[in-house]
């Protein structure tokens, strides 16, 4: 771990929400909970517009169409999930970023996923022009998939390594 | 093992919440409003249930490797009761959505319901979470 990161991370945790996070007894669970809530948005739509690209279920919308509908959901659930995360992490910053599953989940699956998840958004619609959706779109539904579920082993990962 | 089961556990209440919830805010008026209700509801339920299926079976095996801690914990108590309600708000919404879309404007009972599905959903997630904070467990 460099140097820098570390000192970011110390300078985090001696931020104010980082002090009153971490000292309130009922702080820390409640951003657990405002953490989940947003995931549970962010991944249900994510999840939802991912098989339909992979064209299991009902097809009455097509995978674009369902993507824009969950729009405003899905990135509420995102800030919700984000502001949270951050707040938690925030309060033990250098103890979660020296753990590996915690490291993985943040510096690379999670903004891995991300990006390929806004190249499916911007593509979605041209993937289903046909009245089925292309090959790659298909495929790109699955990977889609795939990345999310590995965030949330990672996640779950840190939660059964770190003990705080 | 334990963990495998604690992803599945993760993934498949966090996705099945997460489309409950989003059909929920769709019979309020504020989500995917280019596609009907029961249209939506009929896309939505295999997920809901298949992910609630999963959470159920997960959860179950990871219950089963502290029963006894689990059951004399109250927030696991609260949360199973708040789950017995999502669950009966749930199917109470699956019930009526057929009718309520034949109705010019959703009813406000289908509103209200919507509502409290949200409301239950969510605080089963909380009581959740307040399973490992106050009593150590998972």
């Amino acid at each position: 771990m460099t140097d820098v990161v570390l000192a970011a991370c110390r300078w985090l945790e001696n931020t104010s929400w980082a002090v009153t996070v971490r000292e309130s007894a009922l702080a820390y669970p409640v951003m657990q909970w405002v953490h989940f809530v947003g995931l549970s948005l962010w991944l249900g739509a994510c999840l939802t517009v991912d098989l339909r690209l992979i064209g299991v279920g009902q097809r009455r919308q097509t995978a674009a169409e369902l993507s824009n509908g969950l729009f405003a959901w899905k990135w509420i659930g995102f800030g919700v999930a984000f502001a949270g995360g951050f707040l938690l992490f925030s309060a033990y910053a250098t103890m979660y970023v020296s753990n590996a599953a915690f490291f993985l989940k943040v510096a690379v699956l999670t903004p891995l996923a991300l990006m390929w998840h806004l190249a499916v958004q911007k593509r979605a619609g041209a993937w289903t022009e046909a009245e089925h959706t292309s090959a790659i779109g298909r495929w790109a539904g699955v990977i889609e998939f795939v990345l999310w579920i590995s965030v949330v082993t990672a996640a779950v990962g840190f939660l059964l390594t770190n003990v705080s | 093992m334990y963990g495998f089961v604690s992803v599945i556990h993760h993934s498949a209440v966090l996705f099945s919440i997460g489309t409950i919830v989003l059909l929920d805010l769709r019979i309020l008026g504020v989500a995917n409003q280019n596609q009907t209700v029961s249209a939506f509801a009929e896309l939505l339920r295999p997920w809901a249930w298949i992910g609630f299926g999963s959470a159920v079976i997960s959860g179950f095996l990871l219950f089963a490797s502290q029963a006894a801690a689990y059951v004399a914990a109250t927030p696991f108590r609260v949360k199973m009761l708040i789950i017995v309600l999502a669950v009966i708000a749930a199917l109470a919404v699956e019930w009526s959505v057929p009718k309520w879309d034949r109705a010019r404007v959703m009813p406000v009972t289908a509103k209200l319901l919507a509502l409290i599905s949200i409301v239950l959903w969510l605080g089963a997630l909380l009581a959740a979470v307040e399973i490992s904070e106050l009593t150590g467990l998972g």
